[in-house]
């Protein structure tokens, strides 16, 4: 491929990359960027895409991470059982695939921990201006384009069978309200409970006013926290 | 002004935005921020999807959260700028200064290596913390849980293993 064919590659996918978010049918190319808005908006508001949050939890120093995850996910489940009976959204499941869940699960732990960050709390630290996450970015691109080489060798055989799609709703037969209210309720409880210990970044922190600083209103409230410089 | 978010009030947005995302008002499809990685690599080397089966099958979702991915950089820009005021450019985390070491050769080694292995294993288990854990745990699925519990030993066990128990001096 030449330059100029490269050129005109990179367009042309760019284009149809517009052109499927437009046309299919999940929203426009707006309300789609938009979604993207806010979701960047809330996880940076919240801090969640720190590494001090992520690699915090799996150092047991931080515990924001659970806490807001398993909150939106028990609201969610409870919230999105109704609207989908309503007839206003459909399920939208991943298959059991349980070798490639459990090993890509292992890898995915470890990559976490070690960055500090997720795949979709990634973006949020590189356009804050982390240079390591652009780096770890780079990395991640490499992955994506060796995964796409080598899908149908090594990664796919790898990924195993599938065991179908089932959820809570397929399996509790006659009772199924009950159980994905049981479920929410207990997701929301375990959020609640879990004690609020936070790791900060004095980097952060220097910047805000002193009123504005999350440490000194967690040390008002009695709250377990630590400091690094 | 705020200057930071709860998490009581992080997890009950990030529930309306799901919901919102869910319903046929707004997409009519779940949240997802690991596929857009392979599509945009694609793209970037040049990649032909009539020759790699992965990519005809991500066409869709790969395109959609590769547009997301757009709004969620900007979003977290103008975020950072104007409310959290976070917006440095930096190297080293502070949390890994103080709990592995001070070594900027290090902390880029590792992020490329552990920015490989997020996409490696997100693309085996087939999603994400956004994909698995949030938009699938709401769905009940059973095999989100199944990733969410892996990942969360695997977290907690690296963690562990890989920094500091006492603070560098």
């Amino acid at each position: 491929m030449s330059i100029g064919e490269y050129f005109d590659f990179v367009l042309t996918r760019t284009e149809d990359m517009y052109n499927i978010v437009q046309y299919e049918g999940h929203g426009s190319f707006w309300l789609v960027f938009f979604i993207g808005i806010v979701f960047g908006g809330i996880i940076q508001y919240t801090r969640v895409d720190k590494f001090e949050k992520i690699a915090g939890f799996a150092m047991g120093k931080d515990t924001i991470i659970p806490k807001m995850l398993f909150l939106a996910i028990g609201i969610t489940s409870i919230a999105l059982y109704f609207e989908i009976k309503m007839g206003y959204a459909s399920y939208h499941v991943k298959p059991m695939i349980l070798s490639g869940l459990i090993i890509g699960g292992i890898i995915f732990g470890i990559g976490m921990a070690i960055m500090g960050k997720c795949p979709g709390t990634g973006p949020i630290s590189i356009a804050e201006g982390r240079v390591d996450v652009a780096v770890g970015a780079v990395g991640g691109i490499f992955a994506g384009w060796l995964f796409t080489k080598y899908y149908d060798s090594i990664f796919k055989p790898l990924m195993g069978d599938s065991y179908g799609k089932e959820t809570l709703v397929t399996i509790s037969g006659d009772s199924t309200t009950l159980w994905v209210l049981a479920y929410g309720i207990a997701l929301i409880v375990i959020a609640i409970i879990i004690p609020k210990m936070e790791l900060f970044d004095e980097g952060d922190l220097e910047r805000l006013e002193k009123e504005e600083r999350p440490d000194i209103i967690a040390q008002r409230e009695h709250e377990e926290f630590e400091i690094v410089k | 002004m705020t200057r930071r978010l709860s998490w009581w009030m992080g997890g009950i947005l990030m529930s309306l935005l799901l919901l919102f995302t869910f319903s046929v008002f707004g997409a009519d499809r779940p949240i997802g921020a690991s596929t857009y990685v392979p599509y945009y690599a694609g793209i970037l080397f040049g990649m032909d999807p009539k020759d790699y089966t992965y990519l005809q099958e991500i066409e869709k979702p790969g395109a959609w959260e590769g547009v997301m991915l757009l709004g969620s950089l900007t979003g977290g820009f103008i975020t950072s700028v104007f409310i959290t005021k976070t917006f440095r450019i930096s190297v080293i985390p502070a949390g890994w200064k103080a709990y592995k070491n001070n070594s900027v050769k290090s902390r880029l080694l590792w992020s490329f290596v552990s920015g490989f292995l997020l996409i490696i294993g997100a693309r085996l288990a087939g999603g994400c913390t956004s994909g698995h854990f949030m938009s699938g745990m709401s769905q009940t699925a059973i095999s989100s849980m199944i990733f969410g519990g892996v990942v969360l030993v695997t977290l907690l066990v690296t963690g562990k293993f890989f920094y500091k128990k006492t603070k560098e001096s």
